[in-house]
């Protein structure tokens, strides 16, 4: 709470005690300098404390009151009201809340009200008791941009809303950060890596400008990989279906669609549309299809003896659980056994909305096969595999007409099949040899030798192309099963009503005339801002935007606009952010440019005491936010720095050092994990093979989620697991050393140069004197240990799959490693300043 | 580039050195962990034996009877007919139809679903009378039985879940989908944590070998679902580490570790002098605890200092790392060390087919151990405040699964009623609580939700179970949901 209200001890069993506060305080209220606002001071309150029974919810409605609108709470219930305006003795919502006898809310709700909240709606009362539509179901709308004092320090106009706020709280804005925590905090927020020293020196230096590094930033192919790593978190993306036997699917194509579409610059609705429909669009190509992925995300069981109508329902609850979440911030969830009990959306609505996904249908779920059998899939090859084939084909296509080709192949297959099974020794040899000369006499027969070479060369090339292909699951339209609405949640009631596709009641219609709205009208209503709710869809995101930059959303509930969310501190702001991403034409490169170069996104994150008390989740904005990175981050900082880090993009999932044992409880069918032996091992974390049930411990320990639902915020925690992860974990080791490597291979010949070149490297700055004597004395006693066992030297060198070059000095390598060890565990390596 | 880093920042801040003064006291001193929510003043203050909660609870909503509890939960439902709840009806009526008898009316797994015929399976156990209380128990479980006096057996648990997947998420967490926090980490979150050295909820697994082809068990079911990380349960590992990550290198001796931790602090000290940031606090502090646990895990595990009629109590397998004999022994020295909730899991209890070579293999493991840790806590005098939980997700079905003979039958899953017992704090001793009917097809009396169990655990913890909440997406949530009533019957 950021307005201070004087907190007094409120005598709630003593109705004349609360008589004389309230006159208090409608005195007191004369003098308040400004009016309280419904949506920031009233409705978190109501919400809280009074909806359940008198709220939307018929069903738990108690007294016949409902306190959620204006109309209903001034209605006359028989000579007396819930709210008089103006009156607060007179308005039975006070009267009850003093009531010592028969308070409200109710003891056995366990609800309480504190005594500033009494006050607040008792001052409100007085103050006219003026209602207002809650802020999210109101069309976010451009507001003219606030005048300041301080001229010199707005650069866009991000910074007039903040500095304006400011102002009337009597803060300043804190200074610009220094130039190595700015150049940390662009790269780390924009790819989620590190600046080399060379890129952190230039702009240190001044040889880069801030401009120009974001717009560098943005055309990186790792911006796309690092907003993937939010995006896969919102869509619960996974490399296994969560339930039961945790089995893979194949889906990894999707994550490259993600990845691509940031980094080309997709507009967002598109994107979205892509996603939830992209196999009902016109000449669907190949993306589209990966992207319809999106609706096979969700966990799936394949347990022996399921009862399908049961995941029937489960899954279709699911899926509208996620689209809400993600494109509405909305919790219809809640309403699939009865009402919403604080926002408007009737458990109608809830099915309605799960009506328009009833057209895929998740059949052929039997069997605990690896992967799981999750059909429709579709073989997936990149744009490079396929202008490889596109080529040959070019090159086939001369060589013999389509029908030559057909029989060519089909021989080609009968033939590897007889000679395969020589191979095994199965059947009479001989038989099989003269059926194999026979094959070679019809290929012969219908083709030249000279072709045929060429064309067989070039079928083999084919073939290998293909076998590079993945599968992914993919959205294919059925005719829709019945929706019906399951009264209390419950699959096996039959007697609820049969509902169309449709959205939200109170958020509006589709017009679609007599046909049947589809997942494509769902997703173009989701982003259309004429015929649908493109700019609420826009003002979600331009409020998780907002909380990739700087840490926290203007409203704090990142997946919640409803009555229970937090309203946004600054909601001018957050609409005027909506409007201008909604009219970019959902350009998301250009609204992530635009925040970053705002002056508020540069200042210190130092908090002052003070600071950090009057407005602890940064909601004023009075300076910047300091947290640990996420866990891919970590993952590909350590990576980065030592040299290891592949920059592969794309691909199937990759499987780093994992302990022994992990998957031990994992069955249906029993798993083994394989680390990658190759290339694969040093990939970045956002291409980690996620395992819901058990997902990578480094990840774990780190906050990553386990994807079984949509995390628009991840928590940040500080355990003592996660120092175990950093100190222990194998690819921690190996990182370090072969971080240490590097320093005694490019970090000069003195250990002061080489504290440069590794401080450089870790921290994008030098060491001052003082970590210089720690870390030189560290040095030095680690090598006195090693000299004394050199044994311990070799077997700490002994992690990890990549080469230690022969040349180097063990006792070296190991003393050095310490250090290394060190500076990747520091709080200031694994933290965004 | 420019050999000093420029220092205005550091500027801001001239109230920073009375912050540090303020929150640094801890530093390279006791340590406090947010894993283990642990506030060093409030812990000090006890209410009789049970220490104050120092979570987001300050104070018992009512009067604590346990200080601890040990789950000992028997994954894939063990059969109550061949256990704990004798139906003589089934031998007399033993191959006979079942919908010959009564109608069918409950959900059939798609396992059983299409079997043309549901034969009665009439158990080929014999059932014997056991303490003074007279409690009834297969003499398939004989050491149990010697402990009939101290339990009380619940026969009318019953569930909503016909699969595994989503009964033992209901049983965990209260809920049958993914996403809840776990009973364990509800605690940790309500009550803190009440030991600096460990954390304070760790489950331990282990496999059965009655039927090796077992259910798996999945990290949610100890995981803190949308409560904040820190309050997961820890699982101990039956092979590598036993806490992951937990061992120094090879070539790192504890020497250079603690080295290594004194001049990375010294680092992080130093920032934390410049930017006042507490977080950097609260990592030292991590580091410092996670320094400990190398300590204090290793001295948890050693066994060498049991005496060996201890060690015989629990039976053969004892030494033998990820056996349920060792995790029973593992568990009572955890609860000795103060770690609040001790979640055993054992495999193998589903009894589709080949029922009588299963149970007998999963009894074997789990027999002697079970019993022996009740009786090693009494001894200590710590059962009457540890509570104790031993049972299933679901019960089985009297009809058989599959072939039916005389000396081989299966049951399918059954969620209408089942047996569970329990021990120790707060709990009555040689009891039976609930009955079902002569088919253990429904319950007859006193019948106990899913819900109502942890109600009354919480309880029993000195929770109100529809106190303890925690706000998310909007909603309060608790472990019973909207439901759950204290079982008065079971406690004492």
């Amino acid at each position: 709470m950021i307005r201070s209200i004087p907190v007094k001890t409120f005598p709630r069993h003593s109705f004349f005690f609360g008589i004389f506060a309230i006159l208090l305080l409608s005195l007191e209220s004369k003098g308040a300098d400004s009016k309280l606002d419904f949506t920031q001071d009233i409705r978190p309150i109501l919400s809280d404390k009074c909806f359940f029974c008198h709220g939307p919810d018929e069903h738990e409605r108690g007294a016949d009151l409902r306190l959620d609108n204006a109309k209903d709470a001034f209605a006359d219930l028989g000579g007396y009201a819930a709210i008089v305006a103006g009156k607060p003795l007179e308005s039975e919502l006070i009267l009850r809340i003093l009531d010592e006898d028969d308070p409200m809310p109710p003891e056995k709700s366990h609800k309480t009200l504190k005594s500033e909240e009494v006050e607040l709606l008792t001052r409100w009362i007085v103050e006219g008791a003026e209602y207002s539509e809650p802020w999210a179901y109101v069309q976010p709308k451009k507001n003219s941009i606030p005048k300041v004092g301080d001229q010199k320090w707005p650069v866009n106009w991000i910074d007039r809303f903040v500095l304006s706020r400011l102002e009337s709280e009597s803060l300043q804005p804190s200074l610009d950060a220094d130039p190595v925590t700015l150049i940390r905090r662009l790269h780390f927020d924009l790819t989620g890596l590190p600046p080399t020293p060379e890129e952190a020196d230039a702009f240190v230096d001044g040889k880069t400008d801030f401009d120009t590094v974001v717009d560098d930033l943005l055309a990186s192919p790792h911006f796309g990989e690092r907003m993937a790593m939010y995006w896969l978190d919102l869509v619960r993306y996974a490399d296994t279906v969560g339930y039961h036997g945790d089995q893979d699917h194949n889906i990894s194509p999707y994550r490259d669609y993600v990845i691509r579409s940031f980094n080309e610059n997709m507009p967002f609705d598109q994107f979205t549309i892509e996603q939830i429909a992209g196999d009902l669009l016109p000449n669907s190509g190949k993306w589209q299809k990966v992207a319809s992925g999106y609706n096979r995300l969700l966990q799936t069981s394949h347990e022996g003896g399921i009862q399908k109508k049961e995941y029937n329902a489960i899954y279709a609850a699911d899926r509208v659980r996620n689209v809400s979440a993600v494109w509405m911030g909305a919790t219809v969830g809640c309403a699939q056994c009865h009402d919403h009990k604080y926002d408007p959306y009737t458990i109608k609505d809830h099915y309605a909305m799960a009506a328009f996904f009833a057209d895929i249908h998740d059949d052929g779920y039997s069997g605990n096969t690896l992967p799981a059998n999750r059909q429709p899939e579709m073989l997936f090859l990149t744009d490079e595999q396929e202008a490889e084939l596109a080529k040959i084909e070019a090159e086939i296509e001369p060589l013999f007409d389509k029908a030559t080709q057909k029989s060519l192949e089909k021989l080609d297959v009968e033939k590897a099949k007889l000679v395969a099974s020589s191979k095994v020794g199965k059947g009479n040899k001989k038989a099989i040899q003269n059926k194999i000369s026979e094959v070679d006499r019809r290929i012969a027969s219908i083709a030249p030798a000279e072709e045929r070479q060429a064309w067989a060369q070039l079928h083999s090339k084919r073939k290998a192309i293909q076998k590079e292909g993945r599968l992914t699951m993919i959205t294919a339209a059925k005719p829709p099963r019945e929706m019906r609405v399951l009264p209390r949640g419950n699959w096996q009631d039959n007697t609820g009503d049969i509902v169309n596709a449709d959205v939200p009641g109170f958020l509006g219609s589709i017009p679609v005339d007599s046909r049947t709205p589809t997942r494509l009208d769902l997703a173009e209503w989701l982003t259309n801002g004429e015929t649908g709710v493109g700019e609420m869809t826009a003002r979600v995101f331009a409020n998780r935007f907002w909380y990739l930059f700087f840490g926290t959303g203007i409203s704090r509930s990142l997946d919640d606009f409803g009555g229970q969310g937090v309203p946004p501190e600054n909601p001018e702001l957050l609409d005027n952010l909506a409007v201008h991403f909604y009219e970019s034409g959902w350009d998301v490169k250009a609204m992530v440019r635009f925040l970053v170069t705002s002056r508020a996104y540069r200042q210190s994150s130092i908090t002052p005491p003070e600071l950090k008390e009057r407005d602890p989740h940064n909601q004023l904005v009075a300076r910047q936010s300091r947290y640990r990175l996420p866990a891919e981050a970590i993952r590909d900082n350590a990576l980065a720095v030592s040299g290891l880090l592949v920059d592969q993009q794309g691909g199937t999932s990759a499987k780093p050092y994992q302990p022994i044992g992990y998957f031990r409880h994992l069955n249906f069918p029993v798993r083994t994990y394989k680390a990658h032996k190759n290339q694969d091992q040093w990939r970045r974390g956002v291409y980690v093979h996620w395992q819901r049930m058990f997902l990578h411990p480094m990840m774990k320990a780190m906050d990553a989620p386990s994807r079984e639902e949509c995390t628009a915020q991840r928590p940040r925690s500080n355990t003592p697991n996660a120092a175990l992860v950093l100190l222990n974990d194998p690819t921690f080791l190996e990182a370090a050393r072969v971080f240490a490597i590097r320093v005694l291979a490019e970090g000069g010949d003195s250990i002061d140069s080489r504290l440069n070149f590794a401080f450089r490297e870790a921290l994008s700055r030098l060491p001052d004197p003082e970590e210089r004597t720690v870390m030189t004395s560290l040095l030095k006693a680690t090598r006195a240990d090693y000299e004394n066992n050199p044994n311990s030297a070799a077997s700490l060198l002994e992690n990890g799959m990549a080469p230690t070059p022969m040349e180097v000095d063990p006792i070296d390598l190991a003393s050095w490693t310490a250090i290394t060890r060190a500076l990747l565990n520091l709080n200031e390596t694994v933290t965004r300043n | 580039m420019n050999t000093e880093r420029p220092v205005f920042d550091n500027k801001m801040l001239d109230t920073r050195r009375n912050f540090f003064g303020k929150t640094a006291t801890g530093i390279g001193g006791a340590a406090l962990s947010t894993l283990l929510d642990r506030d060093l003043i409030g812990a000090e203050e006890k209410d009789g034996d049970i220490p104050k909660p120092n979570g987001t609870m300050k104070e018992y909503h009512t009067p604590p009877k346990a200080k601890r509890v040990i789950y000992m939960f028997q994954s894939g439902a063990p059969s109550q007919q061949d256990l704990f709840d004798h139906k003589p009806k089934l031998q007399e009526h033993f191959g006979e139809d079942m919908r010959d008898h009564f109608e069918m009316t409950q959900r059939l797994t798609g396992m059983t679903a299409n079997q043309k015929a549901f034969p009665l399976a009439g158990t080929k156990y014999k059932f014997e009378k056991h303490g003074e209380a007279g409690i009834e128990i297969s003499e398939l479980l004989p050491n149990i039985s010697g402990i009939a006096d101290e339990m009380c057996l619940i026969r009318s648990m019953h569930t909503e879940a016909i699969n595994h997947d989503p009964a033992i998420t209901f049983f965990q967490t209260g809920h049958q989908l993914a996403g809840r926090p776990s009973m364990g980490s509800w605690l940790n979150y309500g009550l803190g944590s009440m030991t600096d050295d460990l954390p304070s909820f760790i489950a331990m697994v282990s496999r059965g070998t009655g039927r090796p082809n077992c259910q798996p068990l999945y990290d949610r079911l100890w995981g803190s679902g949308f409560l904040p990380t820190q309050h997961a349960g820890v699982k101990f590992m039956s092979v590598g580490d036993p806490v992951l990550y937990l061992n120094n290198p090879d070539g790192f001796d504890a020497t250079a570790r603690r080295r290594m931790l004194d001049d990375l602090e010294k680092m992080n000290a130093k920032k934390l002098e410049e930017f006042g940031d507490p977080e950097i606090n609260t990592r030292i502090q991590q580091y410092e605890m996670a320094f400990r646990m190398q300590t204090s895990v290793p001295e948890l595990t050693d066994f060498s200092d049991e005496p060996q009629h201890i060690l015989d109590m629990y039976g053969p397998d004892v030494m033998n790392r990820g056996s349920y004999a060792y995790n029973c022994l593992l568990a009572r020295r955890m609860a000795e060390r103060d770690v609040r909730f001790i979640q055993l899991y054992h495999m193998g209890w589903d009894q589709h087919f080949s029922l009588p070579t299963q149970l007998s293999g999963q009894c074997r493991d789990t027999d002697q151990a079970s019993a022996a840790l009740v009786k090693d806590l009494k001894q200590r005098g710590m059962l009457d405040d540890t509570l104790i939980v031993w049972g299933g997700e679901f019960g089985r079905t009297s009809y058989c699964q599959g072939k039916l003979t005389k000396e081989n039958y299966g049951r399918d899953h059954h969620p209408r009623c089942f047996s569970l017992w329990m021990t120790g704090a707060g709990i009555k001793r040689g009891h039976v609580h609930g009955a079902t009917d002569d088919f253990s097809y429904n319950i007859t009396e006193d019948p106990v939700h899913v819900h109502d169990l942890h109600a009354t655990m919480l309880h029993l913890l000195g929770i109100d179970h529809e106190k303890l909440s925690y706000r998310f997406q909007g909603r309060y949530f608790r472990l019973t949901d909207v439901h759950g009533h204290l079982v008065k019957g079971i406690m004492s």
